[in-house]
């Protein structure tokens, strides 16, 4: 265990530092000059200097490579050129909300699509997985977007259930999760539906291992076989699944946010991007990054509770 | 071991070895003793593009208590899709059409879903070809165990444990009460397979099939895993049948033998019989396809050449008459296929118009 | 044996070969043809291509030009869907958006699949610390959302068509490379590579002629699965305003443009996301069908490892 663990916070190293190397050269994809780009063409010499010094510009890549990490790593993302406020600072106040609406979506999507994958693969070939298979498929296939829109014109403009945006300007744990609503179980169903496929092929592929066979063979009764047995492993798969998810999630999530006019992570970016905010954007890129690495590290953590393979190394 | 070094030659029987182990041929000590398992004219079918396929073909075979029934042949003669379809394990969607599948003297066949479930494992068990997948990973050994146990008794899961840990005692499992705790991947392949045996026999079966139990396992292991299943079977006067494709083990531990070819039985009989007197060219290709280990040279070493038949396109005649050295063009083969009939004494059978001629000596390459 | 036997017996053999190989073409094509998911699928994609390459001709009405005298119309004859907030056609719109997200598609396949293909058979070939130091790149590759770094990339780039495209294209392209590497690795173990390798044959040869023709089948179901995500991608990117500039119309920019009037007019954007989601669902059902028929093996491979 303590191997696996090390193991573990090794890769975590390696990749936390691979994501600040990708984002500072996210922003060499710029062509030209990085300080007129995010200045404008009306820029006056003398302030595309300064921007230029504030940014390193001026240094050899290299150093501006090891600067950037360094101050990476200390915590200074830089700061925005629109406000002048530091880039985390700016994310960390936005922090709260996409966290609440990425936590609120997964448990939608958790709940509803693991279950639905599970009884799809026990009832397969059966109406039931048939329907169950087509609801999902209609789930992928429908832009998160679009599916926002049409909640907020269903459940808000005609039947006045849930209110159009995705957040309130009042203080209070119900009122902003009245709010929450709606984003939540758009962003939810999306990848409920992807989980609820990948759910119901792993566990397919269990059901079809010579143990389940074994286990038949010796009259175990199909609940415990199921329930017990394949689900166990089946979990494996599943919590990859739901790793996978979460990454792609966090992109669907940018677009929920726009629709709903909710703040967050994602519509921060997007501002910035607007804005051409350069360092706002690198410092969203590389905290949502982080968000990913830091799930999958737990996901890897939880196999290693439920596989004792993993386990031992 | 050289026990492993005896792998009959063909014929004639001069020079067989596995008389030095059990000598002679011996009156069949069993005769008139009910069949634990009797299997009667099983038929089974898959769902083909062109109309049903036909796996196992009226297949009729049985067991009695203390006795071994080898069942041989290639991959995909339907060796082992015949006893998936007595437990009814087939893989959907497979299913029996006809037959009956006798434990003692009850039809399987008619059983409810919940019912038969009752009977595997407890009546009816069944050892698999690959012990490195056939324990699940994620459970400790002792877990699985109780998990047979359990779901045929109501058992406290402290007794459940007492049981297991008895159970790979007798399994001859070094230390069961620290290794009941153990994960399959601490184990070593004879040693899972030996837990596997102890599942299957947990319950005391009547029946227990061995569907190719060694295959995975190397050669010293393989004899221990033989002697242990033997030594359950006499212990407990549990019937046996040991599907397998290796004629020295057949040759070793089988008191009787059934050649499988595309899905029918082609010859069936006691073991002395079927190996001395064989009476069927697909058995007689099927021991020179063994090499002789008492000659360097592969010469002597004949694969059986072309494939079988595929089971969707079954000719009209004979199914082995493509790759018979005896059969091969002749009109009767071409036309016909041949029913079982019986070649000599003991209930030795084959299913070949020409078993006068190959016994004889005749036609052989 | 007498030699006549021989003879017709070889005949024989001949017989039942070509027989043989002629019945398995004709499985392997009714297969395909049963297959309802697959049928509707290649069906609805291939209409989808049509209305694509003929758009001039099938379009009511030029899908740019304004007609400020009928502004939000709706239905009519020459414009079955009415009309947007600046009187142009919605049914023109459509049929041109089809342009934008088949092309978006194409090629994103094109180069993911090629790139993808590339990187991934060459680690699970290589191996060794190659292939280590690929797993980890592309592993911290994809610890980026991806529609966020397709996001980032079309930002720096500027909108157009060319950067939609190489943005989508590099931020899935890891996720092709991840489904190719692991179908290597499960053909590089197989005898005839070994073989090769004994007979002495050269390792890009080897790669052509051996590992690359294996793993077709899983690269055509990866092909499908990109093309439906960059679709919905690109859609992302035009409803943001960072996709194919204004006025070309995309579907994406349609919803967007139709949000302006979702309460008085929410048929534009319906129609929008209907034709999106139309799009994918035949793509996915195209891979669904393909994934059957082609190796039911990969099921779990691809899809978990593309998103």
């Amino acid at each position: 265990m303590t191997y696996y663990l090390s193991r573990t916070l090794l890769q975590l190293a390696v990749t936390i530092f691979g994501i600040v190397t990708v984002a500072f050269f996210l922003m060499r994809a710029i062509p030209g000059d990085p300080a007129l780009y995010m200045l404008g063409d009306f820029a006056t010499e003398a302030s595309l200097q300064a921007l230029r010094a504030r940014l390193g510009l001026d240094l050899p890549v290299w150093e501006q490579y090891l600067l950037f990490v360094e101050r990476a790593l200390t915590g200074d993302l830089g700061r925005s050129v629109v406000t002048g406020q530091p880039a985390l600072k700016e994310m960390l106040a936005a922090l709260p909300w996409s966290l609440s609406l990425a936590v609120a979506g997964l448990l939608v999507a958790v709940v509803i699509g693991v279950p639905l994958g599970i009884l799809s693969a026990i009832k397969r070939g059966t109406w039931v997985d048939v329907t169950i298979m087509f609801i999902a498929l209609l789930g992928i296939s429908f832009p998160v977007f679009w599916v926002g829109l049409a909640a907020i014109l269903i459940f808000s403009h005609q039947m006045g259930l849930f209110p159009a945006l995705g957040a309130s300007t009042q203080p209070g744990f119900w009122v902003q999760a009245h709010h929450l609503v709606l984003p939540a179980l758009v962003l939810g169903l999306s990848v409920a539906a992807y989980i609820a496929r990948l759910t119901r092929s792993a566990m397919l592929e269990v059901l079809g291992q010579d143990y389940i066979r074994v286990a038949r063979a010796m009259g175990v009764p199909e609940k415990r076989i199921f329930f017990r047995l394949a689900l166990r492993n089946a979990l494996i798969p599943i919590l990859a699944v739901v790793g996978v998810t979460f990454a792609w999630s966090l992109g669907n999530a940018i677009l929920v946010e726009v629709v709903f006019s909710r703040p967050g992570l994602g519509s921060t970016v997007l501002k910035a991007i607007l804005a051409r905010d350069y360092q706002l954007v690198q410092a969203g890129v590389l905290i949502l990054a982080a968000g990913v690495v830091l799930i999958n590290v737990t996901l890897d953590l939880l196999y290693g509770v439920i596989d004792p393979r993993v386990r031992q190394g | 071991m050289t026990a492993r070094n005896v792998i009959p030659g063909p014929f004639p029987a001069a020079a067989r070895p596995r008389e030095e182990a059990r000598p002679g041929p011996r009156p069949d000590p069993r005769a008139g003793v009910e069949p634990t398992l009797d299997l009667r004219g099983v038929t089974t079918r898959f769902p083909g593009e062109d109309g049903p396929i036909t796996i196992v073909d009226d297949v009729s075979l049985s067991v009695r208590p203390g006795e071994t029934l080898a069942v041989v042949g290639e991959s995909g003669s339907g060796k082992t899709m015949t006893f998936l379809s007595a437990i009814g394990l087939l893989p959907p969607p497979g299913k029996v059409v006809s037959g009956q599948v006798l434990l003692d003297g009850t039809d399987l066949l008619t059983l409810s879903t919940e019912e038969l479930r009752r009977h595997r494992g407890s009546g009816i068990s069944m050892v698999f070809q690959d012990p490195l997948t056939g324990l699940n990973p994620v459970f400790t050994i002792g877990d699985q165990i109780a998990e047979v146990l359990r779901a045929h008794k109501p058992m406290s899961r402290s007794e459940a444990r007492r049981r297991a840990v008895e159970l790979l005692d007798r399994v001859h499992i070094p230390d069961p009460t620290r290794r009941v705790d153990d994960f399959p991947h601490q184990l070593s392949g004879g040693m899972r397979q030996r837990v596997l045996i102890a599942m299957a026999i947990a319950l005391e079966p009547r029946v227990l099939i061995a569907d190719e139990p060694t295959t995975a396992l190397d050669v010293t292991v393989q004899a221990q895993v033989l002697e242990l299943l033997a030594e359950l079977r006499d212990e407990a006067g549990m019937a046996m049948v040991l599907i397998t494709h290796d004629l020295g083990l057949v040759a070793r531990h089988a008191d009787r033998v059934a050649v499988m070819y595309a899905g029918r039985v082609v010859e069936r009989g006691p073991i002395e019989a079927v190996f001395d007197d064989t009476a069927h060219p697909y058995t007689v290709s099927l021991f020179e396809s063994v090499p002789h280990l008492d000659s360097d040279s592969a010469a002597d070493l004949r694969p059986i050449e072309g494939q079988p038949p595929n089971p969707a396109f079954l000719p009209a005649g004979c199914a082995f008459e493509a790759r018979c050295f005896l059969g091969r063009g002749r009109e009767d083969c071409l036309s016909r296929r041949p029913a079982l009939g019986a070649a000599g004494s003991g209930g030795h059978e084959a299913a070949c118009h020409h078993a006068a001629e190959l016994r004889k000596g005749e036609g052989r390459p | 044996m007498t030699d006549v036997a021989t003879d017709t017996a070889f005949d024989g053999d001949a017989l039942r070969d070509r027989e043989g190989a002629r019945r398995r073409r004709r499985q392997a094509v009714r297969r395909y043809l049963t297959h309802p998911a697959f049928m509707i699928g290649g069906t609805v994609l291939i209409l989808l291509g049509l209305v694509a390459i003929f758009a001039p001709w099938i379009a009511p009405n030029s899908p740019l030009k304004t007609n400020m005298s009928l502004i939000l119309a709706g239905p009519s004859w020459e414009y079955p869907l009415g009309t947007d907030q600046y009187g142009r056609c919605v049914l023109s719109r459509l049929i041109f958006g089809t342009r934008i997200s088949l092309q978006v598609a194409f090629w994103v396949v094109t180069i993911s699949l090629t790139l993808g293909t590339f990187i991934g058979a060459l680690a699970g070939y290589i191996g060794g610390w190659i292939e280590r130091a690929i797993v980890v790149v592309i592993d911290i590759v994809l610890a980026f959302p991806g529609f966020l770094l397709a996001l980032a990339l079309v930002a720096a780039q500027g909108s157009s068509l060319q950067s939609v495209i190489i943005a989508v294209a590099i931020a899935y392209t890891p996720r092709v490379a991840t489904v190719m590497r692991s179908v290597v690795l499960t053909i590089r173990p197989r005898p005839f590579i070994e073989a090769s390798h004994a007979i002495g044959l050269g390792h890009l040869r080897i790669l052509l002629r051996h590992v690359v023709p294996n793993a077709m089948a899983p690269v055509i179901v990866v092909a499908t699965v990109s093309a439906a995500t960059a679709i919905l991608a690109e859609a992302g990117l035009s409803f943001l305003g960072l996709g194919v500039q204004p006025p070309t119309p995309t579907w994406g920019s349609v919803i967007a443009d139709g949000q302006a009037v979702i309460t008085t007019n929410p048929s534009i954007s319906i129609s929008a996301g209907l034709c999106i989601a139309v799009t994918v669902i035949a793509l996915n059902l195209l891979g669904d069908g393909l994934r059957d028929t082609l190796d039911p093996q990969m099921r779990r491979q691809t899809g978990a490892k593309m998103l």
